[in-house]
């Protein structure tokens, strides 16, 4: 090492003549002009479509006949660490449910719901999922608590899909608000 | 099965004890519905505890499970079924026969397939007192008012004392975010340990009725209208500035905290320097004093429980299992247990019947007479007595007279016909009296059918005495003497604190024409009553479970309640509003709460100085329900002795053939449980009572709507028989909105009588 | 021997009491009516005689328990309650022999002071209460039933009360419970019914057979009736024999007859050529015997030290034909419906386990059942207020110590084994 300190450093010299640098640093700028993009165009065009093991927005799940499947048995919000849902049961006898217990009031607090999945733990028959809607900014507080009856509604992206994709998407400006919405049929393996 | 000797080791956590205990539980499991996230005890169910801890926590059963049905079944108005829960311990069966009387349930099939239930699955026709819930561990009996609304974890509770009757007993009321959800009792916590009745269990209702009273409401131009609190106190202040002594009367409702009563008789006799304080508008104040004289309730207090360990119990005047069901759960429980007489006095047959060995059945308003009789004969040189009881047989006489004379110890539960009728009370003293002198230990329990009734009488809320029932410069007026002075001016405002005069004074067409005459009228209540209606300014109260403080029993146990809701809407605490309404007129007029007012009271009344309040709200310890120190003691003072004159006796008219008699109704109190849905559900429109000769000797068909035709009033109602009863004896519960039965009396006509027949 | 208890099996007059007496029927009871009761309880002690019910309790030390003081009320009840299947001895000696039993009843009533007894009959004997009514009826007319019976001052009442078809009420407790107007299930014991029976009384419970007995050993003696059979559980014993052999019925033979001579030599032998597969010896809760345990002698001792038991005496043969499986899904299946629910193990275990045998029956058997059922007897037997449950047990275990290999194939393959 003492040597080469000393001696002539023939091979910088060359580099400096020949910009190796230069050229190294524009073959990787080069590089990425023709690489495949993995900027996500979303809202415009794509959108990530997350594992089923993601944990957003909660789901209220029916059975193959389309009765609820919650028994309002408050096991979800009694495992809430964060007494974010709010259950109150009631009678129902017209085959609403699967038991004549449906619930009156399900309604969970978004903005202090953690997403741990306690709830989802919690339940004896399955009803409360946390599903894959992660776009939950809205802009008043209202909106953040979400009631039994969109709750209900089938989630854009079906149980069955399979997840962890990029898919086509397009965004919507409505009077309601914004959202983005996917088409499921166009998907891409998210490149890294 | 194993007896219990000298010496023996019990072990209860051997490996044996641990597998056999867990090896049940299987067992229970394997046949359990096991639908607990649908189950109402779900939270607070013995058996999912037991699994819990002893059970096992795998579970090897993987057969089809039986099924006794596919949806639960009302048993009740109030009872839900669901069997496939069942796990056969019978306590449900055991607690209706052995604790309740009514012997409606009962396991019908045998083995898995054993059902608890009614004959042939119908609904029930029983108490409706819902202690098969109590008792039950799973959800197998479950209140239906009470179906699917939270969980036990939701709920907020409060200890407190059940405001209906006086019997008193401690149970815990619950709420879920403001609206009281089920009133349930503790097993070892308090007179009644988990037993309830119909009222205490179902009754609380009422609480969330949207018709409370939310805000004070003031007479403009001779309609009610809202107003605020302001404006009622300055109303009251204009009104009421310049009125004092004798033109101001008030009477406070026998459900008010002792606290707020003794502040009300403060208010009358301090700050309107009046002597006219009354506690009730049913029975006149004469009959209260002869009453607590001859009861000895200034004597201090007398637990039910020493009761039953006489030799002999005599239930007269009250027709207990309707009017105290817990205290007839208490006497059929204890007597069924030892040897002892049980002997009964009424004229109309009743749940505790099975348990006497001795009934007399006389006709309404004779117990003092009876009375008399039996202290007449016990008194060895005055036999002869009896001219005066030509309505009872002599044997039956001799007969109550012989049980008693061989008894050492001798309990009289004596109840309110003794307020109606009160020149029985005499009776009721010389038998005392009798029986004291000829050596004999002698206990006299009232049996009162408010909640505080007693505490009222002894915070000094009676026009003959004061706090303690010490003496008073002047004798005021009663509510009776109050309403016949507003008739002839005498006086001219009227403060009613928690009172239906209207609906309850026996003569509903006085009581009216009287108030009408008031130049000034303040009603305090939690409901728009009849009262309320005729009233120039009403105040908002607040009820039982509102409110802070504490009841005295009929057996003179302090107790406290607790509050578990604020007031709704702008209504105050009641002693809040006392206090207000008192500070109008002396900014000084105090104690300013509840916790100052038990002080003052401890010091300047001697019945309270000691009364424990320590063990309330807590669970009494080896199942003692009976816990001497909270009783009253005696007081320094007597009630003045008063003699009742005997009631004017309507003359025999041969249109009307019947007595009428009046009380509560099993299912009711007052007009307050009328509020309740879940009671009117049990029992809505007025039902007459007769014995079955009578309905068949006039023709009359149980269930049949009649005619019942007083001298003065005449209503449409439902026959109902009562196997047993006296003859020639209707009796109509006060409850009935209806059809008030006051409206059947007459001021100083005595008892009514009644013609009824058929509805055409 | 000459027969006892079974002498007047098949005559068509032999019910009737002239017939009865003419045979010399209530000469023991005019006899025992002589005796201080004292004597007569020492007497039928002395006879070793011992409850054919099941139990095979000392009769004359149970009669000993019931309290001397005679301003105590007593009661005599005679269990008549046969339902325990393949047990059909009492029948015979109901319908045939009515006075023999009534006349044991008088001296037993007489020997502990009862005024009152009791005939609890199964409620399918149609015949047989027929018969006891109208033999009862007889026996006031002449005499021997009412106030001063046979004129020596000692009143007794009798009385006959119908079943309705429940084994519970064959448990002596639930029996009293039963005759007072409950539900019946077994009562807790202590107090035994010598103490506090029938409405709080001291009572005594015997079985038929047993209180047949009394009328011989008064007669003959003490002696003679403790000559026959073995020492310790001596005198005659009605056998019922059904199953795989030749001639079923009933035998009555003296204690302590060996299975081989009860099978072989009285009841003709198996049925066909199949060889001798298990033999229940004591009804359906008898653990059952194989063909190495034939030469047991069939008395109480002989057989509880076989670990199984003489019970009511109900000889089941069967053959190599027998399912075992079968046999204990149907032996179960009759406790699990006969439970009466008072008791957890025994309420919610029989129906368990008749649905685990059901399944291996049907071939639906999974891998563990066979240690499942182990699991679930050791949690039944000995936890139960009455001996059903244990019944219920002891014949499962019975089968499946002698027969394991059957039961796994059972599990294994669906199928029976050979």
């Amino acid at each position: 090492m003492e040597d080469g300190k000393k001696g002539l450093d023939i091979f910088g010299l060359i580099k400096s003549v020949l910009f190796t640098d230069f050229v190294k640093g524009l073959v990787i700028t080069l590089g990425y002009n023709v690489s495949r993009s993995i900027t996500l165009r979303y809202p415009d065009t794509e959108k990530w479509i997350p594992y089923r093991r993601w944990r957003g927005m909660h789901t209220l799940n029916k059975d193959a006949n389309g009765r609820e499947l919650c028994v309002a048995c408050e096991l979800c919000s009694r495992a809430c660490p964060t007494q974010c849902i709010t259950v109150i049961p009631m009678e129902d006898a017209t085959g609403r449910g699967i038991a004549d217990r449906v619930a009156k009031v399900w309604k969970v607090d978004l903005v202090r719901c953690l997403f741990c999945g306690f709830c989802e733990d919690a339940c004896p028959t399955t009803a409360v999922r946390l599903g894959r809607e992660y776009e939950l900014a809205c802009h008043d507080l209202s909106c953040t608590v979400k009631e039994r009856e969109g709750l209900l509604k089938p989630q854009p992206v079906p149980e069955s899909f399979e997840g962890g994709v990029v898919v086509g998407a397009r965004f919507v400006r409505t009077p309601g608000g914004i959202s983005v919405v996917a088409d499921l049929s166009k998907s891409r393996k998210r490149a890294l | 099965m194993t007896p219990v000797l000298h010496g023996i080791s019990i072990l209860t956590d051997s490996p044996t004890v641990v597998s056999a205990r867990a090896g049940a539980l299987e067992f229970l499991l394997a046949n359990h519905a096991l639908d607990c996230p649908v189950c109402d005890k779900a939270g607070e169910c013995e058996l999912q505890d037991m699994v819990h801890k002893y059970g096992p926590h795998k579970g090897r059963h993987t057969e089809k499970k039986f099924k006794f049905h596919e949806k639960d079944y009302a048993l009740s108005p109030v009872i839900i079924k669901n069997s496939n829960r069942c796990v056969q311990c019978i306590k449900c069966a055991r607690v209706c026969r052995e604790v309740v009387g009514v012997n409606v349930l009962a396991a019908i099939g045998r083995g898995d397939h054993q059902e608890e239930t009614s004959f042939f699955k119908t609904q029930l026709d029983c108490d409706h007192c819902g202690n098969c819930i109590e008792v039950c561990p799973v959800g197998c009996f479950m209140r239906l008012p009470y179906r699917y609304k939270a969980r036990p974890w939701d709920l907020k509770g409060a200890d407190t004392v059940c405001a209906y009757c006086a019997t008193g007993c401690r149970m815990v009321m619950e709420h879920r975010d403001g609206t009281v959800l089920r009133a349930r009792a503790q097993y070892g916590v308090g007179v009644n340990s988990e037993t309830l009745c119909a009222r205490g269990r179902f009754g609380f209702d009422y609480i969330n009725s949207p018709e409370r009273l939310t805000t004070p409401h003031v007479n403009r131009y001779g309609k009610l209208e809202a107003a605020t609190w302001v404006e009622a106190f300055d109303y009251i202040k204009e009104s009421l500035m310049g009125v004092s002594g004798d033109e101001f009367g008030g009477i406070v409702s026998p459900r008010y905290t002792n606290e707020e009563a003794y502040l009300f008789q403060k208010l009358v006799r301090d700050v309107f320097k009046s002597a006219n304080v009354d506690s009730t508008s049913r029975w006149e104040a004469s009959g209260v004093e002869a009453f607590a004289a001859a009861a000895g309730m200034n004597e201090g207090g007398v637990s039910v429980f020493d009761c039953m360990e006489a030799d002999t119990v005599v239930v007269i005047g009250a027709q207990i299992s309707d009017e105290n069901p817990v205290t007839d759960y208490i006497i059929r429980r204890i007597s069924a247990a030892r040897k002892m007489n049980v002997i009964i006095v009424s004229p109309r047959a009743m749940k505790l019947d099975s348990s006497a060995n001795l009934l007399l059945r006389v006709a309404p308003g004779a117990e003092g007479a009876v009375l008399n009789a039996v202290a007449l004969s016990l008194v060895p040189d005055k036999t002869g007595g009896y001219a005066q009881t030509a309505d009872i047989a002599k044997d039956m006489i001799d007969a109550l007279v012989a049980k008693l004379k061989a008894s050492a110890s001798v309990a009289i539960i004596a109840g309110t016909e003794f307020l109606r009728h009160p020149e029985s009370c005499a009776g009721l003293g010389f038998l005392k009296d009798s029986l004291k002198s000829s050596g004999k230990k002698v206990l006299i329990l009232p049996a009162l059918d408010r909640c505080n009734q007693r505490g009222v009488w002894e915070m000094g809320a009676h026009p003959g005495f004061g706090p303690g029932y010490a003496g008073v410069e002047k004798r005021g007026k009663g509510t009776h003497e109050m309403l016949e002075a507003a008739m002839d001016g005498g006086i001219t405002s009227m403060y009613a604190a928690g009172v239906d005069i209207v609906s309850m004074f026996p003569d509903a067409q006085f009581a009216q024409k009287a108030l009408m005459r008031l130049k000034f009228l303040i009603v305090q209540d939690t409901f728009m009553t009849e009262t309320a209606k005729m009233a120039h300014v009403v105040l908002p109260g607040a009820t039982f479970a509102e409110k802070e403080g504490f009841y005295t029993n009929q057996e003179g146990r302090a107790q406290i309640i607790r509050s578990l809701l604020p007031p709704p809407g702008k209504a105050k605490r009641d002693f809040d509003v006392i206090k207000a309404v008192g500070e109008i007129f002396d900014t000084g007029f105090g104690p300013k709460n509840p916790a100052l007012a038990l002080d003052e009271m401890r010091k300047t009344n001697p019945m309270y100085r000691d009364a424990s309040l320590a063990f309330n709200n807590k669970r009494n310890v080896d199942n003692k329900l009976d816990i001497k120190a909270a009783l009253v003691k005696a007081a320094d003072a007597a009630p003045p002795s008063v003699k009742c004159a005997p009631a004017a006796i309507a003359p025999k008219d041969d249109k009307y053939q019947f007595a009428l008699m009046t009380g509560n109704h099993l299912f009711h109190s007052g007009m307050l449980s009328k509020r309740s849905v879940s009671l009117t559900g049990l029992l809505n429109s007025a039902v007459v009572e007769i014995c079955p000769e009578d309905a068949v000797f006039y023709g009359l068909k149980p269930g049949a709507k009649v005619i019942v035709k007083g001298a003065h009033y005449e209503a449409v109602m439902t026959l109902t028989v009562r196997p047993g009863s006296k003859r020639g004896v209707a009796f109509i519960a006060e409850n009935y909105q209806d059809c008030p039965v006051n409206r059947f009396f007459k001021k100083g006509a005595g008892t009514p009588q009644v013609a009824i027949r058929p509805c055409s | 021997m000459d027969k006892v208890l079974l002498k007047k099996l098949g005559d068509p007059e032999a019910h009737k009491i002239d017939n009865y007496v003419k045979a010399g029927g209530y000469k023991a009871l005019g006899m025992a009516l002589k005796m201080p009761p004292d004597n007569i309880i020492q007497a039928v002690k002395d006879s070793g005689l011992r409850g054919r019910g099941g139990a095979g309790f000392s009769t004359g030390l149970k009669w000993s328990f019931i309290p001397k003081d005679p301003t105590i009320k007593k009661f005599l009840c005679c269990n008549a309650d046969e339902g325990e299947p393949g047990t059909f001895k009492d029948r015979g000696i109901i319908d045939w022999d009515p006075h023999l039993l009534i006349e044991g009843m008088i001296i037993a009533s007489y020997a502990i002071g009862a005024a009152k007894s009791y005939i609890y009959i199964r409620g399918e004997f149609a015949l047989g209460a027929a018969r006891l009514d109208a033999a009862i009826k007889e026996a006031y007319a002449k005499g021997y039933l009412g106030p001063n019976v046979m004129g020596t001052g000692f009143n007794h009442d009798m009385f006959v009360h119908r079943g309705f078809g429940a084994y519970i009420c064959g448990e002596e407790t639930a029996l009293l419970e039963s005759i007072e107007g409950f539900r019946a299930q077994p009562r807790k014991k202590p107090p035994f019914p010598a103490l506090a029976g029938l409405y709080s009384k001291p009572t005594v419970i015997n079985n038929v057979e047993t209180l047949s007995c009394i009328p011989a050993i008064i007669e003959r003696g003490a002696k003679w009736f403790s000559s026959i059979g073995p020492e310790k559980s001596p005198g005659p014993k009605i056998f019922c024999v059904s199953g795989h052999v030749k001639k079923p019925g009933l035998y009555e033979l003296p204690m302590g007859t060996t299975l081989r001579e009860i099978i072989f030599n009285h009841a003709g032998g198996m049925l066909t050529e199949k060889p001798l597969k298990a033999v229940i010896p004591g009804g359906v809760s008898a653990p059952m015997l194989t063909e190495k345990d034939l030469d047991t002698s069939m008395d109480f001792d002989s057989l509880a030290a076989k670990g199984t038991m003489l019970g009511s005496g109900a000889v089941v043969v069967m053959d190599s034909s027998a399912c075992m499986v079968k046999t204990a899904y149907i032996i179960n299946r009759f406790f699990s419906h006969e439970s009466c629910g008072k008791c957890t193990p025994c309420r919610d275990g029989t129906p368990w386990l008749t649905n685990i045998l059901m399944r291996l029956e049907h071939g639906e058997g999974k891998q563990g059942d066979v240690e499942l059922l182990e699991g679930l007897c050791a949690n039944i037997f000995g936890r139960t207020f009455c001996p059903l449950g244990d019944g219920a047990v002891m014949a499962l275990r019975g089968a499946l110590k002698n027969f394991r290999n059957e039961f796994e194939y059972h599990a294994k393959t669906g199928r029976c084994l050979g």
